[in-house]
């Protein structure tokens, strides 16, 4: 930014949020975390391809507390992208544009990822 | 690119502390209002004022109004019709923005904080500099274009072809004052405002592509079909609910982006 003497009002330090601008910052923030969480299924195969010692180090990592959460939270950026995903198709064909409808599929769709990350995570682990 | 803090000029600092209000005040609010004096250096600043709410009116452009009269002659904003249809008094209230002539004081819960419009040069106090942004209205060229003959007396237009501009609810796009509450509200905006027209534009290139009189609606949407210009809407929807008069800037965003797919 040039030297502007004018001073710049105040903006996302004071906006008071709302559902719809959670969700548009949370589509982003899921699609960086599902692109990290590839990074962790390329090490995956790459341990398999690799042989037993390091397949067994990938399974030690990953099944620790720490992996579970990376693994809990990658699950939920899939589901949460994938709604997320399905919402912006939805507004880009002219639905879902007024607030009391976005505020509703936006509330949905944070209940669907919540129950649909716990379903398949206790279905995948049998509840580990 | 975003950047989502302020420049180091535009941090605000806590300003003075007015009291107006006496023993026998029974009905005290304090409101919390951004100053900046362009004629000295330094920072702009958070005053607060302490007022008797029994002696102004129920808005809060009305205690504005009394602290520009009673306490400190010096506070700067614009206001003109005191409701609603001037688009003047349009600033950041409670963190939202709306016209501080439609926003009754008992809506807001606490101190009233009231700061310009987000994400502009601040000219004075509660002033912002428009001259961006009404360059980008320009840019859409809104008025009327035709090449067919002019017919003897005015263009006509059927009811149901009104109603495209003026909703059927009286919430077309023409209800438009533009007081860019919208346009100011829309974090794509501030982010890419230098390229991306906004909410409030918008609305305005879709009040012209929707009437059926204008013969230039493939003129316009080429020169909207732009990576910046009109795709960096993602649907926040903070446009639709800033929006003092109820409009959907959104949806005639995604109209225009439905004609673009429309016409490949």
């Amino acid at each position: 930014m040039s030297a502007d003497p004018r001073p710049l009002s105040p903006h996302l330090q004071i906006w008071k949020w709302s559902l719809t601008m959670a969700l548009s910052i949370f589509h982003r923030a899921a699609n960086i975390a599902v692109a990290a969480g590839v990074v962790v299924l390329t090490w995956w195969l790459a341990a398999a391809a690799t042989g037993p010692a390091a397949y067994d180090q990938f399974i030690m990592v990953l099944s620790s507390p720490f992996g579970k959460l990376i693994l809990f939270g990658f699950l939920a950026a899939v589901y949460l992208h994938l709604f997320t995903g399905l919402r912006h198709f939805l507004m880009d064909m002219g639905y879902l544009l007024t607030i009391k409808t976005a505020d509703q599929f936006g509330a949905a769709i944070l209940l669907a990822t919540a129950f649909f990350t716990v379903f398949t995570w206790f279905f995948l682990t049998g509840g580990m | 690119m975003a950047q989502f803090t302020l420049p180091q000029n535009s941090k605000v600092t806590e300003g003075q502390a007015h009291n107006a209000t006496s023993a026998t005040t029974k009905n005290a609010r304090t409101f919390r209002v951004y100053r900046y004096d362009p004629d000295t250096k330094e920072n702009p600043r958070m005053d607060s004022f302490t007022i008797d709410l029994d002696k102004c009116g129920p808005m809060v452009l009305d205690a504005l109004i009394h602290i520009k009269n009673d306490i400190d002659t010096g506070l700067t904003f614009r206001r003109s019709c005191r409701e609603g249809i001037c688009g003047s008094c349009a600033m950041n209230i409670d963190g939202t923005n709306t016209l501080a002539c439609l926003k009754p004081i008992d809506e807001v819960k606490g101190d009233v904080a009231i700061r310009p419009l987000p994400h502009m040069p601040v000219m004075k106090d509660l002033v912002p500099d428009i001259t961006h942004i009404v360059a980008q209205y320009a840019s859409i060229e809104p008025w009327m274009k035709t090449e067919s003959q002019a017919p003897a007396r005015e263009r006509l237009q059927s009811a149901q072809d009104a109603d495209h501009l003026n909703g059927t609810d009286g919430k077309g796009p023409s209800a438009c004052i533009l007081c860019f509450c919208c346009s100011t509200s829309c974090p794509s905006y501030w982010w890419n405002g230098d390229r991306f027209l906004g909410p409030a534009i918008l609305l305005q290139a879709w009040r012209w592509i929707s009437d059926t009189r204008d013969e230039a609606t493939g003129e316009r949407l080429d020169a909207l079909e732009d990576p910046f210009r009109l795709y960096r809407c993602h649907t926040i929807m903070n446009c639709t609910r800033t929006c003092p008069k109820g409009l959907n800037p959104a949806q005639a965003i995604a109209e225009i982006k439905k004609l673009m797919v429309a016409r490949q």
